[in-house]
This record gives C-alpha cells, sequence and structure tokens, in this order.
C-alpha cells in the first residue's frame, strides 16, 4: 500500500487552486469595485470553463457583474463554478489516492428515488434571504465588511433554525457567522481566512440554491460495528461522526458513516457536549463506549453511504467485539460502496478516504507524532486536527498494534488524521469512548442550567 | 476527561459582540432577577441594570461587582488577549493578566446607558439554540469545522 506515492499533487489540481486563489482576491476586495485586475481574473475564470455547461451562463454572469448588475443569479453562477472547479479537484484527488491504495473509487449507491416530504414554501423565501445577505458579503468584499451588515443576518437564522427541513443550512451558516463575527467590528486592518471564507460562502450559496428535494434511501437491517469517530464543531453545533462496518444479510460487509449531532452554544463543552448527543444518540454512544455492536432495523441509507441515525430503530448488542479486526477486514480491500460525498458538496477539504495500517507498517516520529514513518518514508499527520479531549492523543500512536486514520488533503498536501489507535485493550482509542461517562455527569451542569433558563424565558417570550 | 468550560451559574451568558463586551448575570439576592451588563470597545464606556432597565445601585461612576463578575467570566471564556484586543485596551499585557478584574484600571470610560432589551434579546438567541432538537441526519458541511 504505497500511501508514499501520495507525496507529489497531480498538476491540474495546483492550476485550478490557482485560478481559485485569483478568483477569491475579487472576493476580497469586493464585486462592488471590479479593478481592470478583477475583470482580467473573471476573464480567465470564464475562458477555463470553456466548452462546459457553465460557459454560457458564466459569461452572462460575468458580463452583468461588470455592468454593476447586482442580482443574486449572477452570483449564484459564480458560487456554481466556483464548486465545480473545486470538485474537480476533488475527483482528481480521490483517483489519485484510490490509485495509491489500490481500491476502486468511492461510488454513490444506486438508489431508486423515494417520495419524502418536500419543504415548506417557506423555506424558499428563507434562502432567498440568505442568498441576499451572501450577495451582499460579496459585493462589499470580506476585507471591507462592516459589522451593521452582519448582525441582521441573525434573524434570518433564527428563522432557519426554526425550521427542520434547513437544519444543514442552519448547522453551516450559524458556523460562518460566528467565524465572520469574531474577526468583526475589526480594529484596523481585518486579519481574513480569505481561501476559507470563500469557501463557506460558496458551499453556502451552492446549498442555498433551492430548497433541499427529499434524498434518495434504502431501508437498511443488519449489524453496524462502529470502528472509528470523528468530532466535529463550532460554537453553536457539535456532530460525532461514526465510521462502522454495516453487516446486512447476503451481501458483503460494508462500511457506512452516521452522524449525531445537536445544536449548542459556546460553553457546552466536555461532558456537556454528552448530555447534549445523548438525546439523539444514546445507543451509539454505549455502542462505542462499550466497544460493542448495533442491531440496527429500517434505519434509511442514502447513497453517500449516510446512515440516518434513529435511535428508535437501533439496539445495543451485549457481545464485545474486536473493532481493529473488524476495521483491518473491512478497510484492506473496501468495496466502491462507502462513505463518499455527493457532487455538489465535493472538495478537497471533504476527502476522507479511511486506511487501516497495521502495527508493523508505521512508528510515530518524533514525540509529538507530526509524522509517521511508513516504511522509512515520512508522512505527515494532520496535526492539528487532534482532538482536544484526552480519550485519543497523538502519545497513543507510539507502541500502538495499528490504526484507522482519515485520509485527507488539506493545505496542499495529504496528510493521516488517526481516528482510532488498537493499544491491544477491549475498547481502541477514539474520540466519543469518554463521552458515555459524561452521560450522568452532565446533571446539574452547565446544560441543566441553560436548559431551565431557556425554559422560563422562552416561555415567557412567545 | 474532557476540557471543562466556565460554569454558567453566576454569569449565564457573556459574549464579544457588536463592539461590546456584554452578558447577563444573575443576582447575588434575588433568584429571579438579572442584571444586564456591557462594556463598549474603544470608548470604554460601561453600564448595568436590570433587564427592565432599573438601572444597578452599585454603578456609582465605576463598574459595580456585576460588571467585574463579567469583565472575569468573559477572560475565563475568550481568554486575556482576545478580550484585550477587542476592548482595544492597548496598555494590558494579555500575558500579565491572570483574571479580568485586572483589567477594570485600564477602562476608561463611565457609564453610559443603553436599552437592556437589546443585550437581553441577545441572550434569548442564544438560548434558543439549547431549545433546537438534535439530529441524526448527516450534515456533511460540519466536515469545515475542525477542531
Amino acid at each position: 500500500m504505497p500511501l508514499t506515492d501520495l507525496k507529489s499533487v497531480p498538476e491540474p489540481v495546483v492550476q485550478t487552486a490557482e485560478l481559485i486563489g485569483h478568483l477569491d482576491e475579487v472576493f476580497e476586495s469586493g464585486f462592488g469595485r471590479l479593478s481592470s485586475a478583477n475583470l482580467q481574473t473573471l476573464a480567465s475564470l470564464a475562458a477555463s470553463f470553456a466548452g462546459t455547461p457553465l460557459a454560457e451562463p458564466l459569461d452572462a454572469a460575468i458580463a452583468g457583474l461588470g455592468r454593476s448588475e447586482f442580482v443574486d443569479r449572477h452570483f449564484a453562477v459564480i458560487a456554481g463554478a466556483r464548486a465545480a472547479a473545486h470538485g474537480a479537484m476533488h475527483d482528481a484527488l480521490v483517483a489519485q489516492a484510490s490509485a495509491a491504495l489500490g481500491r476502486p473509487r468511492a461510488e454513490l449507491e444506486a438508489l431508486a428515488n423515494t417520495p419524502g416530504q418536500a419543504a415548506p414554501p417557506r423555506a424558499a423565501v428563507l434562502l432567498e434571504s440568505v442568498r441576499q445577505w451572501l450577495m451582499e458579503l460579496a459585493i462589499a468584499g470580506f476585507a471591507n465588511l462592516e459589522v451593521g451588515a452582519l448582525l441582521p443576518f441573525q434573524a434570518t437564522l433564527d428563522a432557519i433554525m426554526a425550521e427542520p427541513a434547513l437544519v444543514r443550512h442552519a448547522a453551516l451558516l450559524s458556523g460562518f457567522l460566528d467565524e465572520l463575527l469574531t474577526v468583526f467590528p475589526a480594529h484596523g486592518k481585518p486579519e481574513v481566512p480569505r481561501l476559507r471564507w470563500v469557501d463557506l460562502w460558496t458551499r453556502s450559496m451552492v446549498l442555498s440554491l433551492a430548497p433541499p428535494a427529499p434524498a434518495a434511501t434504502r431501508e437498511v437491517k443488519g449489524e453496524l460495528r462502529v470502528f472509528a469517530t470523528d468530532l466535529r464543531q463550532h460554537d453553536h453545533v457539535v456532530s460525532l461522526v461514526a465510521f462502522g462496518a454495516l453487516h446486512e444479510a447476503g451481501k458483503p460487509a460494508r462500511v457506512v458513516r452516521t452522524s449525531v449531532s445537536a445544536f449548542k452554544v459556546d460553553v457546552l463543552q466536555g461532558d456537556d457536549l454528552a448530555g447534549l448527543l445523548n438525546e439523539v444518540g444514546g445507543k451509539l454512544l454505549e455502542a462505542i463506549a462499550g466497544g460493542q455492536g448495533l442491531k440496527i432495523s429500517g434505519m434509511l441509507l442514502h447513497a453517500t453511504g449516510d446512515l440516518v441515525w434513529q435511535e428508535a430503530r437501533a439496539e445495543v448488542l451485549p457481545a464485545k467485539l474486536k473493532l481493529a479486526e473488524e476495521a483491518a477486514a473491512v478497510l484492506t480491500s473496501p468495496t466502491a460502496l462507502r462513505p463518499s460525498a455527493r457532487p455538489e458538496d465535493r472538495h478537497p477539504a471533504v476527502v476522507e478516504e479511511l486506511v487501516w495500517l497495521p502495527g508493523d507498517g508505521y512508528a510515530a516520529v518524533g514525540k509529538e507524532a507530526r509524522e509517521l514513518s511508513l516504511g522509512g518514508q515520512p508522512f505527515p499527520v494532520a496535526f492539528e486536527r487532534w482532538p482536544s479531549s484526552d480519550d485519543l492523543v497523538a502519545a497513543d500512536i507510539a507502541g500502538s498494534k495499528g490504526l484507522v486514520a482519515l485520509l485527507r488533503f488539506d493545505g496542499g498536501r495529504w496528510s493521516l488524521q488517526p481516528v482510532m489507535i488498537d493499544k491491544g485493550k477491549p475498547v481502541p482509542r477514539m474520540v466519543g469512548t469518554g463521552l458515555q461517562a459524561g452521560r450522568g455527569k452532565a446533571k446539574g451542569g452547565n446544560l441543566a442550567t441553560l436548559k431551565e433558563r431557556a425554559g422560563k424565558l422562552l416561555r415567557k417570550k412567545s | 476527561m474532557l476540557p471543562r468550560a466556565r460554569k454558567v451559574q453566576k454569569v449565564p451568558f457573556v459574549e464579544l459582540y457588536a463592539g461590546r463586551l456584554q452578558g447577563v448575570v444573575s443576582s447575588g439576592s434575588d433568584e429571579e432577577r438579572v442584571y444586564v451588563s456591557y462594556f463598549e470597545a474603544g470608548t470604554g464606556n460601561f453600564y448595568c441594570s436590570t433587564n427592565n432597565n432599573r438601572p444597578c445601585g452599585g454603578l456609582r461612576g465605576s463598574p459595580c461587582k456585576h460588571l467585574i463578575e463579567l469583565i472575569n467570566e468573559g477572560v475565563l471564556q475568550y481568554g486575556p488577549a482576545r478580550v484585550i484586543a477587542y476592548l482595544g485596551l492597548q496598555q494590558a499585557e494579555p500575558d500579565k493578566v491572570k483574571t479580568g478584574a485586572e483589567l477594570v484600571r485600564f477602562i476608561k470610560g463611565g457609564p453610559h446607558k443603553v436599552e437592556a432589551g437589546m443585550v437581553f434579546s441577545r441572550f434569548l438567541t442564544y438560548l434558543q439554540y439549547v431549545s433546537v432538537a438534535p439530529t441524526g441526519v448527516p450534515l456533511p458541511d460540519m466536515a469545515w469545522f475542525v477542531r
């Protein structure tokens, strides 16, 4: 498994990143005052889409923006083009990684459209408000934002949070607004993380183009064995993502991904997260902490290999599993049906290819393990992704008997993010194993205090 | 063990927002009463009142005990460096500051009334987040938030 083949990055990926970098300069200074250099950048963007379905709309949008026609459809096209460029980078990187790992590229499972509830009419109006706000940000430019342009969006966001069909939007937009408000109002020249903010802007715009349509899913029945986890959070949302092997009768075992998420506020951390997640995924937490399997029946699986977690359809099984063996078995030569991203969500930042490294295949380099030595060749560790909890730490790598990592592409290079480390103990090291213990402790903590206040005050208000 | 944030019992809400360090402080004597307090960046002005806009009795030209509690919790939550930078307290040295109370001497403004409702409605928005139902649906965009 020559992961070390991933030292170089395909040339088209590098060139596309450069093109996007120039486009992002326009977002920093703003579409409201396009310089001749900005117009040239937009023209070269249009040129690189020549012969694609986006060519004509892009020409029209750029011409319109050049005439200061500030309408959301022009910005939607720019967002679409930028997302498409990142999608192409994603696909090229996944192809490179799959070749290096000697496995087929992940595919979306072919599923028949399932009838589901369409988003309520209100969703369309809220998303129009989102596009309007995003357009204002782009016209002003990220370097020139005024806090007065940011604060009114909170009211729209409140309404989005109250609409269950828009939960994805609420999670993304609350995180984006948090980051903008961390920098603004700025004293002097603001520090703008340009690439990141334009990425979040683009994601928000693409996600807000139309109300979410019901996704194609199928019901699954079988046993889920979670062998790796990742905790993702910003001030207002926490999401525990679990990767596991799904055993269905008459089918080869495959890798799936599931998640439980909760809205929160900044002071809710540590044990309080257990209290938040317990409500929606108590059985999942229990199985993770105990190294046990889950019998599931009638849960919905998306084409991307994402399982919609439903507590009522899960049952924790008593047997303790050998999760390292489980991971090794399903990850050594995985099928094409494994977690992936929908075309509109693709971006190098969402590449997460699961790999199993046997204990004799790697060694930690240095005390901090900023690199792994793979058969003598150094390979970067995604150091910034170690969780802040101590149920998975860099020191666990030394003397371990095997590990599961997510192969990631960030900052222009490949790296490995360990998400499960086998220390030869019954339960492997992974994020979330400590949360189970926190479920009881959370009583009387910050969560309970704030919930009590919310119960009193929000009732009074309405 | 996981890291533990500050306790919210005394100061349920503190934030750096719209150019102010602002928040809600529980009354020491009356369980039902809360104080709404703020420090403004730049001017160094501050104020403290009940959420019904009754001025705090402790506010006599200098910050009252609620304001001290607010800035203490603000420093716990955001760290001295961020609070100092946000409020524009150029004279303060982040490395030497242990509690928010030590920052009060750098605050040059005086009492300046704002409507408590402005801050209080932020508190209600804040509480709304803990009232939204958790979910088991995939949230692929959370992959963007690494911490």
